[in-house]
């Protein structure tokens, strides 16, 4: 028998394999070697993302505001954890051994868990190799009792964090607070890990991208037991860290700190500019709270509760937020809409017809100075009925809703009715009534200004917030033009945003400010004025009052509540460094009697850098009023 | 009666060329891949490439002894020598385990693993028995007898135990069936039992060892893809499961075999290719469709346990990593190779497949293909695999041109060892073979295997260089 024909056999059984070969090596390392490569990519590089510390804080003097505070988590590693005694690592943080235990369980179910689309199932993907928090955010002095023992216990490490902190205490609702990120956040944007810090409030949250900075990637090679072997390529693909320069503030964080102290025990705010640049000096929301006690998720779980329960709302920015009604303040503008409508004359005189609307005893206003010096009500009830009415039309009713729209426009020029484009979240646009409002609320053709008469002292459907009153008292300084209030003077050395740069104008000409400016004088520093208690030695303040009734709805009934106490003001009145709102909720009395002195010591801290008006102080300080105990 | 010209004569330079060329870019890799930046040189003996360059040295030096005595030598002495190795593989029972087996025979600091040598010893005497007799003296004890010499070194292996080399082993098999070996009478008795079918031969019996090592793989290959945890997508969306994968490779295997055999078979024989491709394929369907069928049927604990040798093991859910899997050692290699791509990732640019990282353990002995392919991509594999069947059909080659049927048997012997050990190491790191420890020949960190293929190849040179000198 021949049995040659069988070495085929053997030759094909050779070949064959071959092939096979070939043919699975070209579908793995050329069809499917993407799959592969990406498989790769998970075991062996490890991309490394360094977050840089977020920007540090300066105000207008460069007083750092905000700046980092160093910590440390305790880090666990399951793998090293060798003859681990939980006694006594129980006793070393002061937890006992089951609280250890406890931590351990949860740190292993809990910690890291993820979506994984293949079984649809959250699943853990805790591994005994990699680092976990035991315990987060533990103070220097705290990890100094506890760092000097843990070589006793293999498997703790300490890991530096850092976080925010606040060494002036002041400016809370500016500055907002950071928390962690929440899942939709880190859907959002890639940037955000879980754990991560996202500003949540104020500043913090308006520039939390110039806050971040920009985030270094490195990209290493790991090896099966996740040790580091070596850089990727030589650090090709590494990009370094940049943290923000700082982020400079147009807060004067002194006059910040002292409006503070003005505001305590009482409800209310303060709002000072900058008239010549629109940066804001001081935001004051009163009552406030010690921004520091809302750093770390152990403080924010304690204090932040609190914070909300409080039926003073700490938390309210105020200054931003609380729409009141503007009262007398208002009638400045009143006075600019009428003369540049040319109803009236800066020399038109209106008596003080009591019969109107009710009014205090005063000298017959003249002129619009006068008028504005003696805060006549029937005069600016005059003066609104002229631009409301102006015989447009033959109806009457006509003739309000196109008299109210010329007026709402006016108003919006100003700031009022609209919402400010001023750096911070919570911005509210308070009220301007229009002709569709009133459509709306009475009925079209069923009211005109007989109906709508209180809107003329800053009554009625009229509502300002703070900033926007402020901003008046701005516009006032600067005769005509603001800039956009805001908080941030430079970032990373590179001045505001564009927007802040941009000058607004009024629709009212400057040439009639004067008039009005004048009045704003007389009433601080002349005999008849209303606001003898804003005086400062030495300064030309211009300012104007305004009394604010309100009421609660208590038990379906309109209780009449004190007053509102309302003060606006610039100084000096040449070359005006700051301009000033001040409200004080229910403070009795008008706006002379406690918004006046307020305003008037900030100013005088501002532009003297001290204050020697120590009685005038004294008496705001111990005031105590309209608190919830 | 020899002349002294043999020697240059009549020697196969394109083996030797092989043997260069696999030698050379083993060392190659084994440097790339356990690369010591603190040691650079590639002659410096405390990192393995520098080892590796000395058990080369080592091994060119045995190769032109061998060379150089007289090759009657090693047939008259074929006994003792077979001796000498069985008694290493009783000493070697008594060594201290090494990673769980008793492989290594130590000398100071250097050990050898004899089952390696083992290799040689039984392909001298197996060839030495199998010229003692002709074809027609073929009978049951003469099998009997050659079947002895394999299986008994191959008991000793699997009491240290080395699964891999013991599998090796069995490639003496192919080489008793080239040579006549025929389970026909058998097979013939029990067919020929069933009444009216009176049959003179059958091809089952005919080419039983290759076909049962064909259902075997296939067995393995079926078990193996329609099980593993890795899973393709052919297009978004649309997953294929194992099954129909399995079926769509036999169409191309049995289109493949079919224009193979019928290049390679006589004109008169074609219509055999065309039986015995379509016998084959319909007896690999029905086969896989078994497999599948007793597989399912099995209790969990057993499937359990055949998925754990085969290494397509899936770590449960939820008990955390499937990283830790038992499929980690073949889908981390595998990973290496795909990833790898077209041209590869570039000399000692492996991430995957290399000591350092470690992701790919053993990857300078066992899984050394995975470095070569994930740095040489598929360019570079293909030229090794290329390489490595080029080698054997050399050696089959050689075979053939033989006068005698000791220098054949021989011949065959080192074609099929070669074979088993390319085809489980390639195999195993491309996820078609169960992983089975066995180097690359040539190419593989090791000096017992180096030394041992360097033998048995030189062996073959100087068996060859002589050929024409033998009447027989």
């Amino acid at each position: 028998m021949n049995f040659d024909s069988r070495k085929y056999v053997i030759i094909s059984f050779f070949i064959i394999t071959g092939l096979m070969y070939g043919i699975k090596l070209f579908y793995m390392q050329v069809v499917d070697t993407d799959t592969w490569k990406l498989e790769a990519q998970r075991i062996a590089e490890k991309r490394i993302e360094i977050t840089p510390p977020r920007a540090v804080v300066f105000d207008r003097n460069g007083n750092k505001v905000v700046e980092n505070k160093t910590y440390y988590n305790l880090m666990m590693v399951e793998e090293d954890m060798i003859d681990f005694d939980t006694v006594a690592f129980g006793k070393l943080i002061g937890m006992t051994k089951s609280e250890v235990l406890e931590r351990i369980e949860e740190i292993k179910d809990g910690e890291g868990k993820y979506y994984n689309p293949h079984t649809k199932k959250k699943q853990s993907n805790y591994q005994r190799i990699r680092r976990y928090p035991f315990l987060k955010e533990l103070t220097t002095d705290e990890m100094s009792k506890i760092a000097p023992h843990l070589d006793g216990f293999k498997g703790f490490y300490k890991e530096v964090t850092s976080m925010r902190n606040y060494p002036y205490k002041s400016g809370a609702n500016i500055l907002g607070y950071l928390a962690e990120v929440n899942q939709a956040e880190i859907d959002r944007d890639k940037f955000y890990k879980p754990a991560y810090k996202i500003g949540r409030a104020g500043i913090e949250k308006t520039y939390e991208k110039e806050f971040r900075g920009e985030k270094g990637v490195k990209y290493i090679v790991t090896s099966a037991r996740q040790n580091t072997v070596g850089s990727f390529e030589d650090g090709k693909f590494d990009t370094t860290a940049v943290q923000s320069k700082g982020i400079v503030l147009g807060l004067d964080i002194d006059l910040q700190a002292y409006g503070e102290k003005l505001m305590q025990n009482k409800k209310g705010c303060i709002v000072a500019i900058e008239p010549s640049s629109g940066e804001i000096l001081a935001m004051v929301s009163a009552p406030t709270y010690d921004p520091n006690i809302l750093v770390g998720r152990k403080n924010i779980n304690e204090h932040y509760p609190k914070l909300v329960e409080d039926l003073n709302k700490p938390l309210f920015p105020r200054p931003l937020a609380s729409e009141y009604m503007p009262g007398s303040t208002f009638k400045l503008i009143q006075a600019l809409i009428g003369m540049q409508e040319e109803v009236i004359k800066p020399s038109t005189g209106f008596p003080c017809n009591k019969s109107v609307v009710g009014c205090h005893n005063h000298a017959y206003a003249t002129s619009v100075t006068e008028a504005v010096k003696h805060s006549c009500n029937p005069y600016f009830y005059a003066v609104t009925r002229r631009i409301i009415q102006q015989g447009k039309h033959k109806s009457s009713f006509k003739d309000s809703e196109i008299g109210i729209d010329i007026w709402a426009k006016y108003m919006h020029s100003f700031g009022l009715g609209v919402k400010l484009k001023t750096d911070i979240y919570g911005l509210r646009s308070g009220n301007i009534p229009d002709s569709k409002y009133y459509d709306h609320w009475r009925g079209k053709g069923q009211w005109k200004f007989s109906a709508i008469q209180s809107i003329s002292i800053g009554q009625g459907e009229v509502q300002l917030t703070p900033l926007q009153l402020a901003n008046v008292a701005s516009i006032m300084a600067n005769r005509g033009w603001f800039y956009t209030p805001h908080f941030v003077k430079s970032i990373n050395g590179q001045g505001p945003r564009r927007e802040y740069t941009v000058k607004n104008r009024t629709m009212v000409d400057s040439k009639y400010f004067p008039y009005v400016v004048e009045g704003m004088r007389r009433c601080v520093h002349e005999p008849g004025g209303t606001a003898p208690m804003a005086r400062i030695p030495g300064v030309v303040t211009c300012g104007k009052t305004g009394t604010v009734e309100n009421f609660k709805l208590v038990n379906g009934r309109l209780i009449k509540r004190p007053n509102h106490s309302v003060f606006i003001a610039f100084a000096p009145m040449d070359n005006p460094k700051i301009a000033i709102a001040v409200f004080v909720e229910n403070a009795g009395g008008g706006g002379g009697t406690w918004a006046a002195p307020t305003a008037s010591l900030v100013i005088e801290k501002y532009l003297n850098g001290e204050v020697k008006s120590e009685a005038k102080e004294k008496r705001i300080l111990d005031a105590k009023l309209s608190l919830w105990q | 009666m020899r002349k002294n010209d043999s020697i240059t004569g009549s020697f196969d330079w394109i083996l030797f060329g092989l043997y260069i060329v696999l030698v050379v870019f083993g060392i190659t890799t084994i440097y790339s891949v356990t690369y010591n930046p603190e040691n650079p040189s590639i002659f410096s003996f405390s990192e393995m490439y520098g080892r590796q360059l000395f058990w080369v040295g080592v091994s060119l030096f045995l190769g032109l002894l061998v060379f150089l005595i007289d090759s009657d030598i090693y047939r008259k002495f074929s006994i003792p020598i077979y001796l000498f190795c069985l008694a290493l593989l009783v000493i070697v029972l008594f060594m201290p385990p090494i990673n769980g087996a008793r492989a290594w025979l130590g000398f100071g600091s250097f050990g050898i693993q004899p089952g390696e040598f083992a290799k040689i010893g039984t392909a001298i005497l197996l060839s030495s028995y199998m010229s003692s007799f002709n074809v027609k003296q073929q009978n049951g004890r003469t099998v009997l007898v050659s079947l002895a010499i394999i299986v008994v070194p191959m008991l000793l292996i699997i009491l240290q135990p080395d699964a891999g080399t013991f599998v090796v082993f069995t490639a003496f098999f192919f080489v008793m069936y080239r040579e006549g070996l025929t389970f026909d009478p058998i097979v013939l008795k029990v067919v020929n039992a069933i009444p009216g079918v009176k049959f003179r031969s059958t091809w089952l019996g005919t080419h039983f060892i290759p076909i049962l090592f064909v259902v075997i793989f296939l067995l393995i290959i079926t078990l193996i893809i329609s099980h593993t945890t890795l899973t393709f997508e052919a297009y978004p969306g649309e997953e294929f499961s194992g099954y129909w994968r399995m079926f769509a490779a036999l169409v191309v295997t049995a289109l493949l075999g079919y224009l193979i055999m019928r290049s390679l078979f006589p004109k008169r024989e074609a219509r055999r290719a065309l039986i015995i491709t379509i016998i084959g394929f319909s007896m690999s369907v029905a086969l896989t469709a078994t497999v599948h069928a007793t597989f399912e049927s099995l209790p969990p604990h057993q499937k359990t346990r055949i998925e754990l040798w085969l290494g397509i093991y899936e770590a449960e859910e939820g008990t955390g990593n499937v990283d830790d899997g038992a499929d980690y050692n073949r889908f981390r290699a595998m990973t290496a190779v795909g990833s790898g791509g077209f041209t590869g990732k570039g000399y000692r640019e492996a991430s995957i497949a290399n000591t350092k990282t470690n992701h790919v353990p053993e990857c300078e002995t066992d899984f050394i293909f995975s470095p070569w392919a994930e740095e040489r991509g598929f360019l570079g594999s293909i030229f090794l695999v290329t390489v490595y069947i080029f080698l054997l059909l050399r050696v089959i080659t050689i075979a053939e041109r033989q006068r005698s049927k000791y220098n054949r048997v021989y011949a065959y012997s080192v074609a099929m060892i070669l074979f088993y050990h390319f085809a489980v190491n390639v195999g195993m790191n491309i996820g078609l073979v169960p992983i089975i420890g066995i180097p690359l020949p040539l190419f593989s960190y090791g000096g017992s295997s180096m030394m041992a293929f360097s033998i048995m190849i030189f062996l073959l040179l100087k068996l060859d260089s002589q050929r024409k000198d033998v009447l027989n």
